[in-house]
C-alpha cells in the first residue's frame, strides 16, 4: 500500500468514527420542548382562526335568513286576493271530510256568481281565472271561491281600500 | 407510518405526529448544522427548521424528494444565513492544486487524537467543501441526494468531496511532528 492509499484509509476511518460518534448526537431537550411549545401555539392559533371563520359564516347565514324570512312572508301572504267561498249545487249535502282543489275555470263563470271580471296580474287577456273548489270525500263539489293574483300596484290599492 | 402520512396529520394539528417526525429527523439535521455552523447555532437551526415545517407544511412537495431532503433544504437556508454568506458557492478554483498528492500517511498520532484533528480540520474547510464532507461522509448520503440539497450537479459534489478530502489530508499531514509531508527515512 502506498502513502496515498494509506492516508486515504486513515482519513476515511477517522471520518467513519466521527459519523458513528455523531449518530447519537441530537438537539438538546430544551430545543425539543421549545419546538413542541411553538407547535402547540401555532396549532391553537389555527384552530381559533377556523372557529372564527365558522362563527362568521354562521352569523352571515343567520343574518341572511333573518332578512329573507320577512320578505318571503310579505311576498307569500299578499300575493293573492280571494272571494268568500260560495256554495255550489251540492253545497247543502253534508260532508264528513274534504279537500280544496285549485283549478282554472273560464273567466265567464265569474258572471254566473254575480262577479265582475276584474283584471288579474296575468292581464285581462287571460281567458281563465283561478278558483279553489271544496270537494267532499264523496267527490261532489260543495263550494268555490275565486282567486286573483295581485301585483304591487294592486297591493297598494288594497291597502288604501282598507284604510278607507 | 411514513413521513407523508405523518405530515398530513401535522397539517391537521396532530401534535403526536409532529413529535414523531421531529424524533425521526432532528438528529440528522442537528449533525449537519453542528458541522456547518457550530454547536451554539446547531440547536437554533434545528428549531428554525422544524418551526418552518409545521408553519408551512403545504410547502413540501413529495414529488420532489423525501421529507428529510426537504428538511435539509430548510436547514441549509438557515445555515447559509448564519454563515453570513450569500450561498455555499465554491470559493476555490476547482482545478487548483492543494498539495494533497504529496501528503503522507496519517498513522503517527493516536486514533483519538486523529479523530479530534479531523474534526477540527473539517471545521477549517471552506463551507462548500465542508458541506460535501458532512453530507456524503458524515451523513453517508448518496451523491444524488447531496447534489439535490447542495443545489449543484452530482459531478460537482464528487469533485468537492475529492478535493475536501485532499485538503483534510494535507492539513493533517502538516500537523504531524516532525512534518511528514516531505520527511522520509534514508538508509
Amino acid at each position: 500500500m502506498n502513502d496515498r492509499q494509506s492516508s486515504d484509509r486513515v482519513l476515511n476511518d477517522a471520518l467513519r468514527t466521527i459519523a458513528d460518534e455523531d449518530a447519537r448526537a441530537g438537539a438538546s431537550a430544551a430545543v425539543e420542548a421549545h419546538v413542541m411549545a411553538e407547535f402547540r401555539s401555532v396549532a391553537a392559533a389555527r384552530r381559533r382562526r377556523v372557529r372564527a371563520r365558522v362563527a362568521l359564516l354562521a352569523a352571515a347565514a343567520a343574518l341572511a335568513i333573518a332578512a329573507a324570512i320577512p320578505l318571503w312572508r310579505s311576498q307569500t301572504s299578499r300575493r293573492e286576493v280571494t272571494t268568500a267561498f260560495m256554495p255550489l249545487t251540492y253545497g247543502g249535502v253534508p260532508i264528513v271530510d274534504g279537500h280544496v282543489v285549485r283549478m282554472e275555470v273560464p273567466r265567464a263563470s265569474l258572471a254566473s256568481f254575480g262577479l265582475a271580471p276584474a283584471e288579474s296580474a296575468e292581464g285581462a287577456a287571460s281567458s281563465t281565472v283561478l278558483a279553489d273548489v271544496i270537494i267532499g270525500d264523496d267527490g261532489l263539489a260543495r263550494a268555490v271561491r275565486f282567486v286573483r293574483r295581485v301585483g304591487p300596484r294592486d297591493r297598494q290599492q288594497s291597502i288604501e281600500d282598507r284604510q278607507r | 407510518m411514513d413521513d407523508g402520512a405523518l405530515l398530513e396529520r401535522v397539517r391537521r394539528g396532530d401534535e403526536h405526529a409532529f413529535a414523531r417526525l421531529y424524533a425521526r429527523h432532528q438528529s440528522a439535521i442537528h449533525r449537519y448544522a453542528l458541522h456547518m455552523c457550530g454547536r451554539a447555532a446547531a440547536d437554533d437551526v434545528v428549531q428554525d427548521t422544524f418551526v418552518a415545517l409545521f408553519s408551512h407544511p403545504e410547502n413540501y412537495d413529495p414529488s420532489r424528494g423525501p421529507l428529510l431532503n426537504y428538511l435539509f433544504g430548510i436547514a441549509r437556508h438557515h445555515v447559509v444565513k448564519r454563515l453570513a454568506i450569500e450561498s455555499l458557492i465554491d470559493p476555490l478554483d476547482e482545478t487548483a492544486d492543494v498539495g494533497a498528492d504529496h501528503a503522507t500517511p496519517l498513522d503517527v498520532v493516536s486514533r483519538s487524537e486523529l479523530v479530534a484533528q479531523v474534526r477540527d480540520a473539517i471545521q477549517g474547510l471552506p463551507p462548500a467543501y465542508r458541506e460535501a464532507v458532512v453530507l456524503c461522509e458524515l451523513q453517508e448520503m448518496e451523491y444524488a441526494a447531496a447534489a439535490a440539497i447542495m443545489q449543484c450537479p452530482i459531478g460537482t459534489v464528487r469533485s468537492r468531496l475529492h478535493r475536501a478530502k485532499a485538503m483534510l489530508t494535507a492539513k493533517l499531514a502538516s500537523l504531524q511532528t516532525p512534518p511528514l509531508a516531505t520527511t522520509r527515512p534514508t538508509s
